[in-house]
């Protein structure tokens, strides 16, 4: 499921999760806070070679992942880019809409659609550093450890256990639906889509008491407690930071003189 | 006024159609959001979600089952949230499940469930991030049910016939989830309108589509799972 396969193949597995979470957050706050795109480069770049040099991710994965928010982030910037002017606004571009309408880009705009778009896929690309080399549930015993409410943390790791034997059933009935012309035309697939639906969500129920009847009768008492496995330290991901750190404030301060 | 507004919007709609985005249109992505934003949105969600988790915290204590099956209904809006619904333009979109879980869980949990969801979303699908997290639980695990919910709760009391019922809640949850949306887009940067009429034509009949599913789903249910659904009101 998504970027989980890849999480379970990276060379940093066995690494703590914690200093993972540490410097996937702190270039991650560092590319939002930064208003500027050429951070948003450099930290896009350093999370890609990240990936795959030290994560032992292929390009082409990452590159696959990283296409994933694209068009939405296009978007995003596009609607910033391009806007309705006033009648004597200076532009680098406009158009009459409809012989009525001027509509056009702004230098000024430009600039901030490009900061954005930059700014997201550097983070976007930081927040993979995290994914693509944490199992979900080494994510989960981070947490614990990091004193998120154990409830929470339990409800997360039920989740993520019960997602796989969820989507198993809703694709077994999709393809059995598919292949007997279910799909054919609006009705018919509303009908075959409420179906899936309702029936995913019986099984979830009955398949919930069957796990509770499973672990009530090996001695269930409200709260399921497994030991940590044993973690290579990663201390130089903690020394990471401070370099990263710096290089996007020294690219930041690079892009203010070279523009003003 | 109103007609420059519509030939806006039909502009935008034909520019929008072209590159066919709907898919992860209802999460903000990460980085879109400046930090003062992107804070005050998670700042705006944490009494919600602290209500959530103590209501839960109490339905565990009374009954440790409430635990598997509150994940099993975790896990089913990941799901649902996945799959990939029927529209009438022939174009499909991912039901956002606010309806079916506000109705089926109430808001409070939902509002938790909702935000474990986000979470794998962001980190295992992309949809959505970290930073804009918060923004994302706030339209769609907090106004999004509750408004569903308030509809469902509403209409009912009114009289009116459960589809309907059922009917307007998810699309109106629905609707509200995008409007709240385009409005944390907008406040930033200052283009509202786009946003909005971007939404409003990909999502109304999105937004009606989810709204007859949910009906179905809940048809089936309450014809094969009349005893289901009971306990589930007492978890």
């Amino acid at each position: 499921m998504g970027t989980d396969r890849y999480a379970y193949l990276s060379r940093l597995r066995d690494v703590d999760p914690a200093p993972k979470i540490v410097l996937s957050f702190a270039i991650l706050l560092g590319a939002v806070v930064l208003p500027s795109a050429a951070a948003g480069l450099f930290t896009l770049l350093s999370a890609f070679l990240l990936n795959v040099f030290s994560g032992g991710q292929k390009p082409r994965v990452v590159g696959h992942f990283l296409k994933i928010p694209l068009v939405f982030l296009l978007i995003g910037a596009l609607t910033i880019v391009l806007r309705p002017l006033p009648q004597e606004a200076q532009a680098i571009w406009s158009g009459m809409l409809l012989g009525r309408w001027r509509w056009g880009i702004t230098a000024e705009q430009l600039r901030l659609g490009l900061t954005v778009f930059c700014r997201a896929m550097g983070a976007v690309s930081a927040m993979y550093f995290l994914s693509l080399n944490t199992p979900m549930t080494d994510l989960a015993t981070a947490l614990r450890r990091l004193h998120v409410p154990k409830l929470f943390v339990e409800l997360m790791e039920l989740i993520y256990r019960f997602i796989f034997l969820l989507s198993d059933a809703a694709r077994q009935i999709h393809i059995a639906q598919d292949s007997r012309l279910g799909y054919e035309g609006f009705r018919r697939s509303m009908h075959s889509m409420g179906a899936l639906v309702s029936m995913v969500f019986l099984r979830a129920l009955r398949r919930g008491d069957r796990v509770f009847a499973a672990l009530e009768s090996r001695g269930y008492t409200g709260s399921l407690d497994t030991l940590p496995k044993p973690y290579a330290p990663g201390r130089w991901l903690y020394a990471l930071c401070p370099v990263l750190l710096a290089g996007q404030a020294v690219i930041f301060y690079w892009e203010r003189r070279w523009l003003s | 006024m109103k007609r420059s507004l519509t030939i806006r919007a039909a502009a935008v709609f034909a520019a929008v159609s072209l590159l066919s985005v709907n898919a992860s249109a209802m999460h903000i992505a990460e980085g879109m959001l400046p930090v003062p934003w992107a804070f005050g949105w998670m700042a705006v969600c944490v009494p919600f979600v602290a209500a959530g988790f103590f209501s839960i915290k109490k339905k565990v204590a009374l009954d440790a089952k409430a635990k598997v099956l509150l994940a099993m209904c975790g896990a089913f809006a990941f799901v649902l949230s996945a799959l990939k619904i029927p529209s009438v333009f022939g174009s499909c979109s991912h039901p956002t499940g606010v309806g079916l879980g506000a109705i089926l869980f109430g808001p409070t949990a939902t509002t938790v469930l909702g935000l474990i969801v986000l979470l794998f979303q962001a980190l295992l699908l992309a949809h959505g991030g970290l930073t804009t997290l918060g923004a994302n639980v706030f339209s769609m695990a907090i106004v999004g049910p509750f408004v569903s919910y308030g509809v469902y709760a509403g209409l009912k009391k009114a009289g009116c016939k459960s589809a309907i019922a059922v009917f307007f809640a998810a699309a109106l949850g629905d609707l509200m989830t995008y409007v709240v949306t385009s409005i944390q887009l907008g406040v930033v940067y200052g283009n509202f309108a786009e946003y909005l009429s971007i939404f409003a034509l990909t999502q109304i009949p999105l937004a009606i589509a989810e709204g007859l599913l949910t009906v179905v789903v809940f048809n089936v249910l309450e014809k094969y799972s009349k005893e289901e659904l009971r306990a589930l009101h007492v978890l």
